[in-house]
């Protein structure tokens, strides 16, 4: 923020003046390195702010939301075993309003369910808990989901958990791999 | 002149951080986490994936995913390393011609700095995501036991990867570093690692300096004893209890398990700072009766005694590592601990009763060792050095104003150089001067703070209090050095004082006061919420004068008379102690002037514009910049 000094020419000056000439230009030359540094990465932190700012206003209720899920999966799976003797009740009905409820709300906040079963298996949505040997599906293919995984808006919040098939061990071997 | 980053390249994960203003900082991963899985693989399809994406996909393509590299790096095939290693990993692991241990995937072979490489190259790509440059440039740690060839090895692997390795660095070096050990004088240090899967213990010689010459004297440790082996204890005892209770082993359904694995991790991490958690699982299994819950209360008690033992394992390799250094433990001047599991109090506890020291903890245990390399990368890219060690202020630097509150100008822990400037303004109808009493620290009235100096600026026009702008301005430079002016912007008179003795305070003061501040909080902020009302309630008063003065006639008489009714309630209840009181007729004073408003609008003839709301003209709401007001002087 200083001026810059006017200096005197180099011949006019004598041999300890130079050195220190010498001394205050590197000093000088550094801290204007410095300086470009420093100002060169404010520029940059200001810009990445500002994208994690917008990332961050689509995505506030990330955290939270990731929180809820495994209460949604246990809702869910209280509810896919109900036993059928009381799956009449109107109490039972109501829980499973409730349900419908808890996740609609998630939904209008941009929670959308990761479609899983019959689709190829892809590491970026999904997570392979077991690999099971059949004949019947396509290598690759996920034949069970064991909990489901959410996307908030297009950020996976959490990937499925699921089966995928794979090709039985002897047949594998009559592959020409 | 593109940054340089620092790489933690670890066994099970990796982390990457840069120096940011000064400071190391971790940088996320494009999945949005602080640490990237040490995994590589090649799908199905013939792509390459690292990271989370490998580790998901693992169960699928066990041949194809590799993972634990590190164990690999500049090995032989025929060593008993590896020969132990290759009946642990699923994948294969093949003899190169050089008789390198090499892996492979998707039908073709690998050599261990190869696929370090591919880590690299992710880390990289999110530095440079993160950063908005090319990252050419890196630091990279490694363990003080590897040999030469596990160097080159790493080494190698940044080439692979684009990186120019300016420097491999000791991991212990690394946290010694981000602990910011040995400025000046010689000290030996212990450095206790217990990692996810693997535990070092390293003895340093740093010879105080400029630049510190760090030596390691020692190392021992475990390769194969880690945070997991933990989390597998309370799985097991977890899983046994349910099956007493049900008769069901649930580690044989793979979900169930999963679900297990994530609660037992999550209590042994709650239990760090709690005495008890819940583990909680409903609807674990089933069987012919029914749904079954896994409901467990897990103390800490309880956790000790089962990882026990684990605990116990870390400490012969600590003798260990001393005998070899020639050392005891009286001779450690100081302990650090690196890694997720030294979290927990037991095994701080088992460090602290066998060095005989309080270890230090603070810095995160699982990015130490990155930020450590990020700092040895900033002092190689000269970016770590006195000039840019920026202070901040200890206390609040602020001014008095209206009712003896000081406001804040400067709030404690501001980053210096800085300079800031806000305009006040009189409080008092003809006010000529103003007085700057300029005071530092916690509490919210002028009187209980410091006061570094005071002087007055006058030859202010006499106007409406309000009116006058008086810009007071902080300039607080490099060395702490404090410059209050305070220029009224009608005249462009100004007046300022230098305050060279602003840090003069001992840590003791700062901290007593910084305390002081934080014991009287509750009546602080009681006085100053008496003082905002009173200040308040005055403002309304006058307003409504002011309004009532400037309307004249135009206001309808019914309405007239109740405002100056309400104003003088207020007036009356000024004089009184309740706060309460005053807050309620200032409200009910407001409420009335809203009328005169309304009561203009009403009068089709009316040709000026009345004014709205509760704000007088001049008054503090109208104007943004106008915080708060002088004393009278």
């Amino acid at each position: 923020m200083d001026e810059i000094v006017q200096e005197k020419p180099v011949e006019e000056r004598a041999e300890g003046e130079t050195d220190e000439l010498e001394r205050a230009e590197d000093q000088a030359a550094e801290y204007l390195d410095q300086l470009q540094r420093t100002q060169a990465e404010f520029a940059n932190y200001k810009k990445r702010l500002e994208r994690e700012r917008e990332e961050f206003i689509g995505l506030a209720n990330a955290a939270l939301i990731s929180k809820l899920l495994p209460i949604l999966d246990d809702l869910e799976r209280a509810l896919q075993t109900v036993p059928d003797n009381l799956r009449s009740l109107t109490w039972v009905e109501g829980i499973f309003l409730i349900e419908r409820r808890l996740r609609m709300i998630l939904e209008q906040e941009g929670l959308t369910e990761i479609r899983a079963v019959g689709e190829q298996f892809d590491p970026e949505l999904h997570h392979a808990v077991v690999g099971e040997e059949t004949t019947e599906q396509g290598e690759g293919t996920i034949i069970g989901e064991m909990q489901k995984g959410y996307k908030l808006h297009d950020k996976v919040l959490r990937p499925s958990m699921v089966r995928v098939a794979a090709l039985p061990r002897d047949k594998k071997k009559e592959e020409p791999e | 002149m593109g940054k340089i980053i620092g790489i933690d390249l670890g066994t099970t994960n990796s982390g990457v951080a840069v120096m940011e203003a000064g400071e190391p900082t971790i940088i996320p991963s494009s999945e949005g986490g602080r640490l990237t899985p040490s995994v590589v693989a090649v799908s199905k399809q013939g792509e390459r994936l690292v990271g989370t994406v490998a580790k998901r996909q693992a169960v699928t393509n066990p041949e194809n995913t590799i993972f634990s590299i590190k164990r690999l790096m500049g090995r032989k095939y025929s060593s008993p390393e590896v020969k132990r290693d290759t009946e642990l990993l699923p994948y294969k692991i093949t003899e190169a011609p050089n008789g390198d241990a090499k892996v492979v995937m998707g039908d073709k072979e690998f050599s261990p700095p190869e696929v370090s490489a591919f880590i690299l190259q992710k880390l990289k790509a999110d530095a440079e995501a993160y950063l908005g440059e090319p990252v050419t440039q890196a630091v990279i740690t490694v363990p003080a036991y590897f040999n030469d060839s596990q160097r080159q090895a790493t080494k190698d692997a940044g080439r692979i990867a684009g990186l120019e390795v300016l420097r491999i660095i000791n991991e212990p070096t690394a946290s010694s570093l981000a602990y910011g050990m040995a400025k000046e004088k010689d000290e030996k240090i212990a450095v206790y690692d217990l990692g996810g899967g693997t535990f070092d213990i390293s003895i340093l010689e740093i010879e105080g300096g400029d630049p510190p010459v760090y030596e390691v004297l020692s190392t021992n440790g475990d390769t194969h004893l880690g945070g997991d082996d933990f989390d597998q204890e309370v799985i097991d005892y977890v899983a046994d209890e349910f099956k007493k209770e049900q008769g069901i082993d649930i580690r044989e359904d793979r979900m169930a398990l999963q679900r297990l694995k994530e609660a037992a991790e999550k209590a042994k991490v709650e239990l760090s700072t709690v005495g008890q958690a819940e583990i909680n699982l409903p609807f674990i299994t089933a069987d012919a009766s029914g749904p079954k819950h896994l409901t467990m209360t897990l103390t800490r008690a309880k956790l000790e005694q089962l990882v026990g033992d684990l605990v116990e394992k870390t400490i012969p390799p600590c003798r260990q590592a001393l005998e070899d250094a020639k050392l005891s433990t009286s001779d450690i001047d100081e302990v650090i601990l690196v890694g997720g599991q030294t979290r927990m109090p037991a095994v701080q506890e088992a460090v602290k009763s066998f060095f005989g020291r309080e270890p230090h903890k603070g810095v995160n245990p699982d990015e130490v060792v990155a930020l450590g390399a990020a700092i040895q990368a900033g002092v190689l890219g000269g970016e770590v050095k006195d000039v840019l060690l920026l202070d901040v202020t200890p206390l609040t630097l602020g001014i008095e104003t209206l009712g003896g509150v000081a406001t804040a100008l400067v709030p404690r822990n501001t980053t210096i150089p800085y300079h800031t400037s806000q305009i006040f303004s009189t409080a008092a109808d003809g006010q000529t001067s103003v007085e700057v009493h300029v005071v530092q620290g916690e509490r919210p009235m002028a009187p209980d703070n410091k006061t570094l100096g005071r002087f007055i600026l006058d030859g202010i026009p006499p106007a409406p209090r309000g009116v006058p702008q008086v810009e007071v301005s902080f300039d607080l430079d490099a060395n702490g050095i404090l410059n209050v002016s305070a220029q009224d912007k009608a005249t462009g008179r100004e007046q300022h004082i230098t305050i060279t003795a602003s840090s003069g305070l001992s840590e003791d003061e700062i901290k007593r006061m910084v305390d002081e501040g934080k014991s009287h909080e509750a009546d602080d902020r009681k006085r100053k919420e008496e003082i905002e009302a009173r200040n308040h309630g005055d403002q309304a008063a006058y307003s409504a004068d002011k309004t009532l003065r400037d309307l004249g006639d135009k206001v309808p008489a019914d309405v007239r008379s109740d405002v100056e009714a309400k104003a003088a309630a207020v007036r009356e209840a000024l004089k009184g102690q309740d706060v309460e009181l005053i807050q309620r007729k200032t409200q009910e004073l407001t409420e009335a002037m809203q009328r005169i408003g309304a009561a203009m609008y009403e009068q089709p003839e009316a040709t000026t514009p009345p004014p709205g709301g509760g704000a007088a003209p001049g008054g503090p709401e109208d104007e943004g910049t106008v915080e708060g007001e002088f004393r009278e002087v």
